[in-house]
Formats: structure tokens, sequence, C-alpha cells
């Protein structure tokens, strides 16, 4: 099958997003559905089904979502509204909008966690202390799946 | 002009501490919180907090014995959940209410033009909270927009403030100021409405007043 020429195809945009909490591993395929459920709930079927979005990218706590050209604005209103991707709380920072992946990939900063770990009972629950840039500290609760999180900074652990 | 998030419930409300929050506040772009509960006046990364507290009554009665306790005395914010339209009016009428909350739970015809003229000449606030439209989902959604719709329309008529909040209780609950802009586009909010709105907390706290001769 040949290809459309360029000018009679649809005009696209990517938003990145950054996943918080850091470090939640997000299945690509469970953030396209609660992008689409967030969107639809927010516009309707006919506006969603215009806007065409799609997870297209979804790793290291960013992801990047295509829409139509025209529609980006809705969308990232849509993503703000997005409140836990599967079983999983989370939520969708929007980064930066653009017209090529490639420029979204330049605006992606690896977001890792400090390598000095630690332990902390927070109400009788034992949790491990991640620490991230900018006296950022993530208590997560120590277990499988579902774990509860606490989000502190250097100055509360200092002040306990 | 400050962009002041009117309203955040830190731990042990919600599971992020006030400097974290403070701190994602910062990066969001804000550059003051109001923070709910006995945080004193504190600033963390150049984000000031500034301190909160929610009356919840049935009757004026109540608010104004609410008002008159210590804890109230020291916030530097007092908001007042709405209840029906006797007590909205009667809310706006009162000096030391600051900000009337929780008006997307009301009725349609809860906040009237009486009450909005009243708001307005006695410079208290209408809170605009963000957490309906982000967490509801369906009619109930819809209705939250439907009530700030027509609190856009009387705010426009007769001037009374409006202030925006995110009503986060964790750091995931917080939401930039380009989305904020974003959700209030839903109900038709300008993008010059939502920047008056969110620098609405600095006027609250030092209103506009004639100049004095200092002697």
């Amino acid at each position: 099958m040949r290809p459309r020429p360029p000018a009679m195809r649809t005009k696209k945009r990517y938003i990145l997003v950054r996943i918080i909490p850091s470090g939640a591993t997000v299945d690509q395929k469970q953030l396209y559905l609660s992008v689409i459920e967030a969107a639809t709930s927010l516009f309707g079927d006919a506006a969603v089904g215009l806007a065409q979005p799609a997870a297209v990218y979804c790793d290291a706590g960013y992801a990047v979502i295509r829409c139509r050209r025209g529609t980006e604005r809705d969308i990232a209103a849509a993503l703000a509204t997005v409140t836990a991707v599967g079983d999983d709380r989370v939520s969708l920072r929007t980064v930066a909008t653009s017209g090529t992946i490639r420029a979204l990939r330049r605006r992606m900063k690896p977001i890792r966690p400090r390598p000095e770990e630690g332990e902390m009972v927070v109400g009788g629950t034992v949790y491990a202390v991640c620490r991230y840039p900018g006296q950022k500290v993530d208590l997560i609760e120590k277990g499988i799946k579902h774990q509860k999180r606490f989000f502190f900074s250097e100055l509360d652990l200092e002040e306990r | 002009m400050k962009i002041t998030d009117a309203r955040i419930f830190p731990y042990p409300a919600g599971d992020s501490t006030v400097a974290r929050m403070a701190i994602e506040a910062g990066e969001l772009g804000f550059d003051s919180l109001v923070a709910i509960g006995d945080v004193g006046h504190q600033s963390f990364q150049g984000v000031e907090i500034l301190q909160g507290t929610i009356i919840t009554a049935q009757s004026i009665r109540e608010v104004l014995r609410d008002l008159r306790d210590p804890a109230v005395r020291r916030a530097d914010v007092v908001y007042v959940d709405a209840g029906d339209l006797p007590f909205n009016r009667a809310l706006a009428s009162i000096n030391e209410v600051n900000v009337i909350s929780k008006i997307h739970t009301t009725r349609q015809n809860a906040f009237d033009h009486v009450a909005a003229r009243t708001a307005a000449e006695r410079g208290v606030a209408v809170e605009i909270s963000l957490a309906p439209l982000i967490n509801l989902r369906g009619v109930k959604r819809q209705r939250a927009l439907n009530r700030y719709a027509d609190i856009l329309a009387l705010h426009r008529r007769y001037g009374f403030m409006l202030t925006i909040s995110s009503a986060a209780r964790s750091i995931l609950d917080q939401r930039s100021v380009r989305e904020i802009r974003g959700l209030c586009e839903l109900f038709g909010m300008t993008g010059a409405e939502v920047n008056e709105a969110l620098s609405s907390v600095g006027r609250i706290i030092e209103p506009f007043s004639p100049v004095g001769v200092v002697r």
C-alpha cells in the first residue's frame, strides 16, 4: 500500500508527561486506557474520537502521549484528571508539547534515586527510604504490591 | 503578585508533609501555599506557607462562636463551608470570614446576586476547588462545572474575589499553574481571570486600604 502524500496526512502533536511518583512502574497499555477513560469522561466520545490520543512511549518516569494537532490543550487538560493507572495512584504532569518525539526526548531528564538507603518506622509499619534530588524523600511501605507511600523531605527526616 | 494554591491538607491529614508539598509547589510555579492545620509561618525553598483554618457549621451562631476561637484567630485565612442561601448571604457579610468554600456542594441558587454583591463589598472570596474536577466523574463533575460556571458569571457581574485551590492531600493531587488554566477553561474561565484568582489570597491577607499619613 502506498503511503499518503505528506500534505494529506493528519498532523500530530506529542505531549511529554512526567509520571509522579518517581520510580512508579507503569504499563503502557494501562496508561493508554487511563488516558482514554479520563479524556472520554471529560469531553465525550466524539471529541476523543477526533483527538485520537495514544500512548507512544512509557519508560523511565516519562510518557509521551500522541494526539491530533489542535487538540493538545484538551488532551493536556484531560491528562490533569488522570489519578490512577491500573491499581496504582499516579499523577501525570505535562512537561512539554512538540511536533516530534525527538524534541521531547531532549527534555527528558532521568530521575534516579540517590544511592543512600534506609528504613523508617511510621505508625508501626516499616518503610523503605528513597531519596531523590531536591531534598525529596519517598517512604515506600515494605511489601510486594500496593505499597503505601509517604512523601517527605530531608527536613522532615531530620526533625524525626 | 504571589501565585498561591489556596488550600492544601498536609500530613497527617494527607500523605505528604508540608515541606514536601512546598517543594513540589515551587516546581509547579507557585509562590505560596495555604496549609490547613497548625503549621505555623514557614518558608521552604522560596515557597511561603500560610496558615488556614476551616469552619464547618450549621448556623451563623456557630460560625460566630468558632471565629472567637484562638486557633481560628491565629490563622491567616479563614474558610467557612457554604450552606443554604440564607447561610451564605450571612457568611458574605461577616468581615472575619475570608473565603466561602465547598460552593460546588451547594444547590444552584445557594449563592445568588445578593450574596455576590455583599461578598464584593466585604472582600469575602469564593473558593473554586479543583478536586471535584480532578477526582469526580460523570454527573457529579458536571454539577461542579455548572456551579463554577454560575459563580464565574456572578464574579464577572459583581466583582467579588475568587480563589483557586487544589485541595490536595498528597503531592499527587497538586497541579501546575498551566494545568490549572486548562482545567478552569472547562467552565469558561480565561487565563487572565485564572491569574487574578491565583493571586487573590495576597489581597485577602493585605486588603487595599486608603493611604495613611505616617508621622
